[in-house]
C-alpha cells in the first residue's frame, strides 16, 4: 500500500529491481539476472544441439546464456536459446497428475495415476487384443528415456504399435537413408558447411529454423550457396543463387542433375565402380530428365539447372543440406535417396565437406531414432534380419519371439487405426497433435474414438491435454538429466538446474514406476535407478553397430560432447564422418542408386481451390508453442500466426495487408488469419506458419503420406482464401 | 579486472578438449575514443538474418519487460518475386551528435558522455515527462509505466569500459552489429551514412549508427509495417491542462481588455475563476508525470528545453495572474502593468506549450499549425468564459470567440488537407487516421466549431452551453492532436508492436 503510493508519486521508481551488477563471467549486466551458479547443459530445442548454461538462483532457473567453448554453437544461441529458461516455471506447466472424473479434471497421486493408467490399458489390451494399444512419443527426452520407453512399450506392455512424433518430421531422411546406404545416420558434420566450396540446401529455411548454423557458412571463406525453395526464405536470400522452383518439384530438379552430371562426365566414375551399385539403371532413369523437360517441371531456366549441376559436379567438396521442404512430402523418401544419388554419383561424401546432411528438427529425433524401438530396432537393428534379433535378444537375455517380428504402425496409421477402432487406447508422450497433425478433424475423431488416452507432458493445458483421460506431469528440460544427439550424431549432455515444478516427474521415472507396476522392472531395468543406468546398458547395446555409443560415457561427456561412432576405448576425434571408407552397411557393402521418379503433388489447385498452400516456422517460436508461448519476449516478436500472399493475387480479390482472412481447403477452415502481402511468395502460393493452435493451419493441410516414410505432406495442398465473414 | 574481450577470448581455455578457437572477428575497438571522437554501432545488414537474438540480449542485459524493446528488428522489403529482397535492420540508441532526446529533456536527466559519445539516461533523475520520446526519430527512448521512468540503449558503456562487448553484439551469430570508433567533425560532413531504407533521416539530430546496405537494393526497398498505422497515447492530463491553460490565458486577456476598457467592476470574480481554473490545470498536468513529486526538477533545462520554459512561463502566469486577480477582485489600481504582465506570460505560456510538440520526430506536429491551434482555442475560449460569467455583454467579446473559433476551423481543415496531400508518410498516415478510424471524432469536431463556434455565441443560446461545448470541442480537438499524430520511427517487424 505504502509502497504502491510511493510509486504513483515518484519516490519509488523500482531502481532495485532495474539494479545492475557483475556477474563474473558475463560481466556487467542487470543485477536480477545474476545467479549463484551456471548449470553448464545442452539446448533442449532443436537438433543443432547448443552448450547453453542455465543460471540458477534460489532454485529457479533466471537466466540462460551460450556455454563458452562447445564446439556446436561456438559462443551463440538464437532467440528461443537466449530466453530458455523461461519456460520452466511457467503458468501452464502440468504440476499435479489429473484424472478426468465426470468432465473435470481432478488432482490425483502419482500411485493413483500409473495404477490407473496401467489397470486401463490393460483392460483395453486384454479387451481387444495387445495391438490395440498405441503410443505416441517425440523427439524431446532423453536418448535414456527413449532407450527406456522403447523397452516398456514393446517388451513391457508388448505392443508394437509405438511411433513418434519424428515421422511427422524426419522419417523421410530416415527411411531415405535406408534405402541408399542400408541403414539411417547422417553422415556429415556441421562443420562440412564450413570447408564445403558447394552448398546446396533444398527445402531448408536455416536462417529461420537452425539460425546458429548461418555462422558456419558466414566462416566459410570460399563457398558457393545454392538454396532450392519456392518461398525467397530467409535462407533464399543468403544465397549466392536462388531456385526458386515449383512447390514440390525438387526430385525432378535432383533427377535432372543426376542427368547434367553423367550426361557430361562430372561424375567420379572411380567411386562409382568401387562403393555402389545400380548405376546403369539410374543412367537410364534419369535419361528422360533433360534440362529441358526439368526447365518445364521445375519453373526455373535451363541454365539454372546446368548451373546448379556443374557447380555441385566440379566442387572439391560438396554439401547438400535439407529439412522439411524435402521430408514433409508423399515422395519424400525417394527424394531424399535422390539427393543421395547426387553425393554418390560425384563422391561427395565421406570426406570434409562431402556430405548428404539432413539438418534434424528436434533436439533428440536422433536419439529416438537409434535408441527408440519404434521405426527400428535399438542400435538401427532391422525388426526382420534374423542375426540383428537374435544378437538383441541375447544381449537383452530374452526369447527373440518376444521381438516384434515387423514394424508396428505409424503414427498417421496409429491415428487411422483409432478411427477404424484398431486402437483402442492411447499414451501421448512429450508432444502436442492437436497442432501439429495434418488435417485435424480426422485426429478429433480419432481421439474421441478411444476408451482412454493418456497425456504425459510439461505442459497443462495443451490442446491435446484438454482432451486426454489422464494427464501426467513430466519434467522438462533443465529438470532432468540424460544425453541429446543432435543432427551431426554428436552426443551432447543434458543436466538437471532445478527440482522439477510441483509433484512432475521425469519422463524416465515415469516408466519405471510404469514399469514397477507393470511387474517388469526388475527383468527390464535390473537395478536401474538413474538415466546413466540406461546409457550404460545402451551402449554396451549399440556396441558394434553403426551408431556405436560404447566408447561414450557420462565422464567423458562432462568434458564436451563426443560424436558417435566412438568404439570402446577409443579416444573422440573433434569430427566425424560415415562412410569415410566407402563401405555401406548395406548386404554387399555398396550404396545403392535409387531410380525415384518425379511426380505431381498430390492436390493440385483448380478453380475451387486455386492456391498452393505450403507451411512452415518462424524463429522465434518452437514446433507447437507450448513452450515458446511461455516465454513473454517471445511472444511479443511473434504473437500471432499470418498468411503470405503475393500482391498481385490478393490485388485481384481487393485484400490489404493485415486484412483478416479465413484459409480453406476441402477439409478445413482456419480463421480470421492476418493477411501479409508480401513478394516473398510467389503469385499463386501462400504461406502460413504452423505453431499457433488458435489459427491451426493443420485445420486445412490433407492426410497423405509418404508410402515409405509415412511422413505428412504438410507443404503443398490445394486452397482459396476468402476475406472473414465474406460468404462466396 | 578483465582483459580487453579479444585478448580474453584468445587466452580462454575450453573446457572442451575438442575445440580449436579461431581468431574471432573484433565486436569492438581495442581502443578508447580520443576527443572529437565517439562509439558508435556499425549495423551490416548484410550479415543481419532477422533472428532477433539482439532483441533477446538486449532485454535479458537490462532485466526489461518483453514490451519494451531498447533494440529492435525490423523489416524492410522490395522487388517482385523471385526477385525479393527483404532486409533486416536491428537498431538501438544511434548516440547522436544532437541528440534530440537530451536537448528536450527538461530535468536533464540526459547526458552525452564527453569521453564516449554515449547517449546516457538516468533513471533516478527523470521525472517521467515522456518529452523526450517524442522528440526521438527512431523511437528509442521508451516509457516504463511500472517504473514510472523512461529508458534507452545506453550502448552498454559499462560493459565497454569492462572490456566486453555490447549484449547484442555478443549475442548476434553473424556478427552484424559492432562498436566503432568515430570522429565527430568528420561524420557530421558525411553522416548520410547512417540512412538506410526504413530509417528516418540522420541529419534529424545527426545519427551516429552506421549501416552497410547490400548492393542491389530494389528502388522500391521500403518498410512493411506501413499498412498498420496505430493511434498513439492520448495522455490525458495533458489533453486537459493544455485546453484550460490556454483558456485561463485568452480569459486574462479579454478581463484585461476589459478592464482597459473601464469595465472594471464585477472581473474579480470572473478572474478568480480564471485563475482557480489555470491552478487546476497546473496542477492535473502533474499527473502525467511518471514521477509527480519530483515535478519542480522540469525547470531545470531552461536552457534548451521548452517544457522547462512551459512550465516558467505558465508558473510566471500564474503569479501574475495572482496579482491581477486579487487587484481586481480588491479594486485596486494602478494594475494595467499587472494585467500586461499576466497577459504577456500567459501569450509566452501557450507559446512554449505549444513549441514542446513543434519536434521533427512527429512530422503532424511540426508545422505552424500547432501554434495556431493553441492560440485559436485561446480566442475561442477565453473571451465564451468571460461571457459566460456575465461580467460583460459586449458584443466584441462574442465576436472574438466566433473568430477563434473559425480560426481554429479553418486551421484544422487546412492541416487536413495539408496532411492528405502530403508525400511524407508519418504525414499521410495521420489524415488517414483522421479520415479513417478517427473519423467520427474528427467530424464532430469540426461540427462543434461550425456550432458553437460560429452560430451560436451570436444567438440567444445561454453562453454556459456554448462555453461547454465548446470546451469539449476543444478538448476533443487536443485529444486528436495526440492520437492522431503518426510518430517517425525505425522499420518495425510486420507483426512486431502489439502487446503479448
Amino acid at each position: 500500500m505504502i509502497g504502491t503510493f510511493k510509486r504513483l508519486i515518484g519516490i519509488d521508481n523500482l531502481a532495485s529491481e532495474y539494479a545492475f551488477g557483475r556477474d563474473a563471467s558475463t560481466g556487467y549486466t542487470s543485477a536480477k539476472k545474476i545467479p549463484e551458479k551456471w548449470v553448464a547443459t545442452t539446448c533442449g530445442y532443436c537438433s543443432v544441439g547448443c552448450g547453453i548454461e542455465v543460471g540458477v538462483k534460489e532454485g529457479k532457473a533466471i537466466a540462460a546464456r551460450p556455454l563458452q567453448g562447445h564446439p556446436v554453437n561456438r559462443g551463440k544461441l538464437c532467440p528461443k536459446g537466449l530466453s530458455e529458461h523461461y519456460i520452466i516455471d511457467a503458468e501452464n506447466r502440468a504440476k499435479y497428475p489429473l484424472l478426468k472424473k465426470n468432465g473435470k479434471f481432478v488432482r490425483i497421486s502419482w500411485d493413483e495415476a500409473i495404477a490407473t493408467m496401467v489397470e486401463k490399458f490393460r483392460a483395453v489390451q486384454q479387451r481387444y487384443g495387445a495391438d490395440s494399444l498405441g503410443v505416441i512419443s517425440t523427439g524431446q527426452l532423453v536418448t535414456e528415456e527413449f532407450y527406456t520407453l522403447g523397452k516398456l512399450i514393446q517388451l513391457g506392455f508388448g505392443t508394437k504399435n509405438y511411433d513418434g512424433n519424428t515421422t511427422l518430421c524426419m522419417a523421410s531422411a530416415v527411411s531415405g537413408y535406408k534405402l541408399s546406404f542400408g541403414s539411417d545416420g547422417p553422415p556429415g558434420a556441421y562443420e562440412d558447411m564450413e570447408k564445403a566450396d558447394v552448398i546446396l540446401l533444398i527445402g531448408a529455411n536455416i536462417a529461420d529454423n537452425h539460425p546458429i548454423l548461418c555462422q558456419y557458412l558466414e566462416a566459410n571463406p570460399s563457398k558457393t550457396v545454392i538454396v532450392a525453395d519456392p518461398r525467397v526464405s530467409k535462407t533464399a536470400m543468403m544465397a549466392d543463387i536462388h531456385l526458386p522452383i515449383k512447390p514440390r518439384s525438387d526430385l525432378a530438379l535432383l533427377n535432372g542433375m543426376a542427368h547434367v552430371l553423367i550426361r557430361h562426365g562430372l561424375i567420379d566414375r572411380q567411386y562409382i565402380a568401387a562403393h555402389t551399385s545400380g548405376f546403369e539403371a539410374l543412367e537410364k532413369h534419369v535419361e528422360p530428365y533433360t534440362p529441358q523437360r526439368v526447365s518445364e517441371l521445375t519453373g526455373l531456366s535451363e541454365e539454372q539447372i546446368y548451373k546448379t549441376a556443374v557447380l555441385y559436379g566440379k566442387a572439391k567438396a560438396g554439401f547438400i543440406g535439407w529439412t522439411m521442404g524435402v521430408n514433409h512430402s508423399t515422395k519424400g523418401a525417394e527424394t531424399v535417396a535422390a539427393i543421395n544419388n547426387l553425393a554418390l554419383l560425384t563422391g561427395h561424401i565421406g570426406r570434409e565437406g562431402a556430405s548428404p546432411f539432413s539438418i534434424t528438427g528436434q533436439c533428440n529425433a536422433m536419439g529416438t531414432r537409434e535408441t527408440g524401438f519404434a521405426s527400428s530396432m535399438p542400435g538401427y537393428r532391422k525388426f526382420d534380419d534374423p542375426n540383428e534379433r537374435a544378437e538383441l535378444a541375447a544381449l537383452w537375455n530374452i526369447d527373440e519371439a518376444r521381438l516384434p517380428a515387423k514394424r508396428g504402425l505409424a503414427y498417421p496409421d496409429i491415428i487411422e487405426g483409432a478411427v477404424g477402432n484398431k486402437i483402442r487406447a492411447l499414451w501421448v508422450i512429450a508432444t502436442n497433435p492437436l497442432v501439429s497433425f495434418p488435417n485435424q478433424d480426422v485426429l478429433r475423431q480419432a481421439l474421441s474414438n478411444l476408451d482412454f488416452v493418456v497425456v504425459q507432458d510439461g505442459y497443462h493445458p495443451t490442446p491435446t491435454t484438454e482432451l486426454a483421460h489422464l494427464i501426467l506431469p513430466a519434467a522438462i528440460w533443465g529438470e532432468k538429466e540424460g544425453t541429446y544427439t543432435n543432427s551431426e550424431r554428436r552426443v551432447s549432455k543434458a543436466n538437471k538446474a532445478v527440482e522439477p515444478i510441483g509433484e512432475a516427474k521425469s519422463d524416465f521415472d515415469i516408466f519405471l514406476k510404469t514399469a514397477e507396476k507393470l511387474g517388469c522392472r526388475e527383468e527390464l531395468y535390473p537395478g536401474w535407478t538413474k538415466p546413466e543406468d540406461a546409457f550404460n546398458e545402451w551402449r554396451r547395446v549399440s556396441k558394434g553397430r553403426l551408431c556405436d555409443y560404447s566408447g561414450i560415457t557420462y565422464d567423458m561427456l562432462a568434458q564436451g560432447p563426443v560424436q558417435w561412432p566412438l568404439a570402446e576405448g577409443a579416444t573422440p576425434a573433434a569430427t566425424t564422418r560415415l562412410y569415410e571408407d566407402g563401405t555401406f552397411p548395406t548386404a554387399d557393402g555398396r550404396a545403392k542408386f535409387v531410380c525415384a521418379e518425379w511426380e505431381p503433388f498430390p492436390e493440385q489447385p483448380n478453380k475451387q481451390y486455386p492456391l498452393v498452400l505450403n507451411t512452415g516456422r518462424t524463429v522465434e517460436h518452437w514446433h507447437t508453442r507450448t513452450k515458446t508461448k511461455e516465454v513473454p519476449i517471445l511472444e511479443r516478436l511473434s504473437p500471432s500466426a499470418w498468411l503470405e500472399m503475393n500482391p498481385r493475387d490478393a490485388r485481384a480479390m481487393g485484400l490489404r495487408s493485415h486484412d483478416r482472412v479465413d484459409l480453406v481447403s476441402r477439409r478445413g477452415r482456419v480463421r480470421e488469419v492476418e493477411l501479409r502481402l508480401t513478394e516473398i511468395v510467389a503469385p499463386g502460393q501462400v504461406f502460413m506458419p504452423f505453431h499457433f493452435f488458435e489459427t491451426n493451419v493443420n485445420d486445412v493441410t490433407q492426410s497423405a503420406f509418404d508410402p515409405i516414410s509415412r511422413e505428412p505432406n504438410y507443404k503443398q495442398c490445394a486452397v482459396r482464401v476468402e476475406r472473414t465473414g465474406e460468404v462466396r | 579486472m578483465s582483459l580487453p574481450l579479444l585478448e580474453r577470448e584468445l587466452i580462454y581455455t575450453p573446457a572442451n578438449r575438442f575445440v580449436q578457437i579461431t581468431k574471432p572477428q573484433p565486436l569492438m575497438p581495442e581502443r578508447k575514443p580520443r576527443p572529437g571522437e565517439q562509439y558508435r554501432f556499425h549495423f551490416d545488414m548484410t550479415k543481419c538474418i532477422g533472428c532477433k537474438c539482439c532483441v533477446v540480449a538486449c532485454n535479458e542485459q537490462n532485466g526489461n519487460p518483453a514490451a519494451i524493446n531498447w533494440r529492435r528488428v525490423g523489416e524492410v522489403e522490395g522487388g517482385h518475386y523471385p526477385n525479393t529482397q527483404r532486409h533486416y535492420l536491428s537498431m538501438g540508441c544511434n548516440h547522436c551528435v544532437e541528440p534530440s532526446c537530451m536537448i528536450g529533456c527538461p530535468t536533464e536527466a540526459y547526458t552525452k558522455d564527453p569521453a564516449t559519445g554515449v547517449v546516457v539516461h538516468s533513471a533516478d533523475i527523470c521525472i517521467g515527462c515522456q518529452y523526450c520520446t517524442w522528440n526521438c526519430s527512431y523511437g528509442v527512448p521508451q516509457y516504463n509505466a511500472d517504473r514510472g521512468v523512461v529508458g534507452k540503449c545506453d550502448l552498454c558503456h559499462n560493459r565497454l569500459a569492462d572490456g566486453d562487448a555490447p549484449a547484442c553484439a555478443n549475442a548476434c551469430p553473424e556478427k552484424a552489429i559492432t562498436i566503432e570508433i568515430v570522429d565527430i567533425a568528420a561524420w557530421r560532413a558525411e553522416h548520410m551514412a547512417a540512412d538506410a531504407p526504413g530509417l528516418p533521416s540522420s541529419r534529424d539530430s545527426i545519427s551516429t549508427t552506421r549501416v552497410t546496405l547490400p548492393a542491389d537494393l530494389p528502388p522500391d526497398m521500403g518498410r512493411v509495417d506501413t499498412q498498420r498505422i496505430s493511434v498513439e497515447h492520448p495522455h490525458w492530463p495533458l489533453v486537459f491542462m493544455l485546453v484550460l491553460t490556454q483558456l485561463s490565458v485568452g480569459a486574462f486577456i479579454a478581463l484585461w481588455a476589459l478592464d482597459l476598457m473601464g469595465v472594471g467592476a464585477g472581473l474579480g470574480i470572473a478572474a478568480i475563476a480564471a485563475l482557480g481554473i489555470a491552478g487546476l490545470s497546473l496542477g492535473a498536468s502533474t499527473l502525467h508525470l511518471g514521477r509527480p513529486i519530483h515535478a519542480w526538477r522540469a525547470m531545470k533545462g531552461l536552457r534548451r528545453s521548452w517544457l522547462s520554459r512551459e512550465v516558467l512561463t505558465l508558473s510566471l502566469f500564474a503569479g501574475a495572474a495572482h496579482a491581477y486577480a486579487g487587484m481586481l477582485y480588491f479594486d485596486i489600481g494602478g494594475r494595467t502593468a499587472a494585467g500586461l504582465a499576466t497577459a504577456v506570460f500567459g501569450i509566452l505560456g501557450v507559446t512554449s506549450s505549444a513549441r514542446i510538440y513543434v519536434v521533427r520526430a512527429r512530422p503532424a506536429w511540426f508545422s505552424r499549425y500547432t501554434m495556431i491551434d493553441f492560440y485559436a482555442t485561446a480566442l475561442f475560449l477565453g473571451p465564451l468564459f468571460v461571457r459566460a460569467l456575465n461580467v460583460s455583454d459586449a458584443p466584441w467579446t462574442a465576436w472574438a470567440a466566433v473568430a477563434g473559433g473559425a480560426a481554429q476551423l479553418i486551421a484544422q481543415t487546412l492541416k487536413f488537407l495539408w496532411l492528405s496531400r502530403s508525400e511524407a508518410f508519418e504525414l499521410r498516415a495521420s489524415s488517414l487516421l483522421l479520415s479513417g478510424r478517427l473519423q467520427k471524432q474528427f467530424l464532430t469536431r469540426l461540427a462543434i466549431l461550425v456550432v458553437a463556434g460560429l452560430v451560436m455565441p451570436l444567438t440567444e443560446v445561454p453562453v454556459a452551453v456554448t462555453l461547454a461545448l465548446a470546451l469539449a470541442g476543444e478538448w476533443l480537438g487536443r485529444w486528436l492532436f495526440f492520437v492522431s499524430v503518426v510518430p517517425k520511427n525505425v522499420a518495425a517487424a510486420f507483426t512486431s508492436g502489439r502487446a503479448a
